[in-house]
């Protein structure tokens, strides 16, 4: 067997390190709807954050005013230009966000796999500052 | 967070620190708390391991990906980690295709290239930006949790069929320097089944390819022309190979647990098992038919099933059952290629000539297009 693979069979197993990922929730640009089901997502949607607290996962997140609250600040060629609107005119929005930890992409799927707000969820990984090398 | 997993490597770190006291007591003086001075040296040890430990993991993970896979062999368990990290769903489906043929099946680049007809610039990148995905977005190497394998390994498939497909459908007589693909993913399914022997559906799959396998000698006559499943010459089928699938097929129904490879070798295994295109046992056929449409309920499979339908409830049927499906296929030269047998059937020679026109425009398979264009010759 590859000196390699043992080495890497031998880590995995010593050392499980975090990872930190943030989760875009995107969704039509409204907001949470007030209609009673709008509320038992929104309910629903609690919980889910609740839980991740708990679970030690959790590190930040925030629910975004509707789209129609944006404004975007362009650098085309050094001035900055204030504009309204999104940076992106598009049906989908980023609604929110969390930013969590993970020990793998595998984990960070699982979590979002489990947000109960449909749409959808983009998972992005940050990248580590941390300075030890 | 769990930083350590064995007691013996904590045991080390505090030995680490401890030598790290020895070093600083006597010159900056006793620490207020000197146990507590230990345990937090001791765990910003284990942390700066940790964290070169990731990195380091993160650079052996690319280059066992990147490196072919060593004449000997990986350890079992190494290789099945390697499929689910390079099948991983967070992958484009050509780059898990790649990387796959490249990390565990030991092709070069240049081979996967000219396997797919891309310029050999298209697969390196591909491979390079997967790789370079696996680090940055961390995918683990490893073989997903149990409650978790059974749809991982439907990935693993999908890539593994799509990879004999390409193969297998895709050759034809004009390109015999062409390297066999079908054979490299017939390859990797049997290795699969080796590693994950509790599971009924690599047994399916490799079943399913090793009847296509089989039955290869005679798709293409003498002069290179695609010969359709009804004219084949079947003795030159190879009989033993396909009694040998068809066990697979048998052992994969003791976990009691169909799945759609398992239906679709049994349907192949049908057709296999037939001596004569006449004797097709077609109700059996249909019937398996009805049941991978309730594990797999796509169109194409809708449209595999109208064939079938032809031949227990007859040609007004099955045209009934495509013209369904017409709309969600229109651009299937299959589709078109099907109404034109049922229509011919039917009676209706006009409509069948203006469908395999459709056909012919929709299909850029030489072994096909041929085929398509001797039926519109022999209706003229």
């Amino acid at each position: 067997m590859s000196i390699l693979v043992q080495f890497v069979r031998r880590i995995d197993k010593e050392v499980q390190f975090e990872m930190k990922y943030m989760l875009m929730f995107i969704d039509g640009g409204e907001g949470m709807s007030q209609t009673p089901e709008g509320q038992a997502v929104y309910a629903r949607i609690t919980e889910w954050f609740d839980k991740l607290g708990q679970s030690g996962k959790f590190k930040s997140g925030e629910e975004l005013q509707p789209v129609r609250s944006a404004t975007t600040i362009r650098f085309n060629g050094g001035r900055p230009i204030v504009t309204d609107g999104p940076f992106v005119e598009s049906k989908e929005t980023v609604g929110g966000f969390a930013v969590i930890e993970a020990a793998d992409l595998d984990e960070a799927i699982e979590i979002a796999k489990a947000w109960p707000g449909g749409g959808l969820v983009e998972v992005r990984p940050c990248v580590d500052h941390s300075p030890a090398m | 967070m769990r930083l350590l997993g064995d007691f013996d490597l904590a045991e080390e770190l505090v030995q680490d620190a401890i030598v790290e006291a020895l070093e600083h007591w006597p010159r900056d003086g006793l620490p207020e708390r000197p146990g507590a001075w230990l345990m937090s040296t001791a765990r910003r040890k284990a942390i700066d391991r940790a964290r070169r430990h990731t990195r380091l993991r993160e650079k052996l993970t690319l280059l066992v990906a990147s490196e072919p896979p060593p004449a000997a062999g990986y350890e079992p368990e190494d290789r099945l980690r390697l499929i689910f990290t390079c099948c991983h769903p967070s992958l484009a489906r050509d780059a898990q295709v790649a990387l796959t043929l490249r990390a565990v099946a030991g092709l070069t680049t240049a081979q996967i290239a000219h396997a797919f007809l891309v310029p050999e610039a298209t697969v390196a990148k591909r491979i390079v930006r997967a790789k370079r995905k696996i680090v940055e977005a961390h995918i683990p190497y490893r073989v997903p949790a149990p409650d978790r394998l059974r749809e991982r390994l439907e990935e693993v498939l999908a890539v593994l069929y799509l990879m004999f497909n390409e193969g297998y459908l895709s050759s034809g007589p004009e390109l015999p320097e062409r390297r066999d693909l079908a054979r490299d993913a017939e390859w990797l399914a049997s290795l699969l089944v080796r590693l994950v022997p509790d599971e009924p559906e690599p047994l399916g799959l490799l079943a399913l390819m090793r009847l296509h396998l089989a039955r290869a000698a005679a798709r293409f006559d003498s002069g290179g022309e695609l010969v359709l499943l009804e004219d084949q010459d079947r003795t030159l089928w190879d009989g033993p190979g396909i009694a040998a699938a068809g066990r697979l097929i048998a052992r994969a129904a003791t976990f009691r647990r169909p799945g759609p490879y398992q239906l679709q070798a049994a349907i192949v295994a049908v057709h296999s098992e037939s001596r004569t295109w006449q004797e097709t046992d077609w109700p059996q056929i249909a019937v398996l038919y009805e049941l991978l449409l309730e594990q797999l309920d796509t169109p194409v499979v809708r449209l595999n099933r109208a064939i079938a339908l032809r031949w227990v409830l007859g040609p007004s049927a099955a045209l009934a059952e495509l013209d369904s499906l017409a709309q969600e296929l229109s651009g299937y030269h299959l589709l078109h290629a099907t109404r034109a047998v049922m229509l011919r059937a039917l009676g209706r020679e006009e409509e069948a000539a203006n469908a395999d026109s459709l056909a012919l425009e929709l299909t850029a398979n030489p072994a096909e297009r041929s085929l398509i264009a001797r039926r519109l010759a022999a209706e003229a």
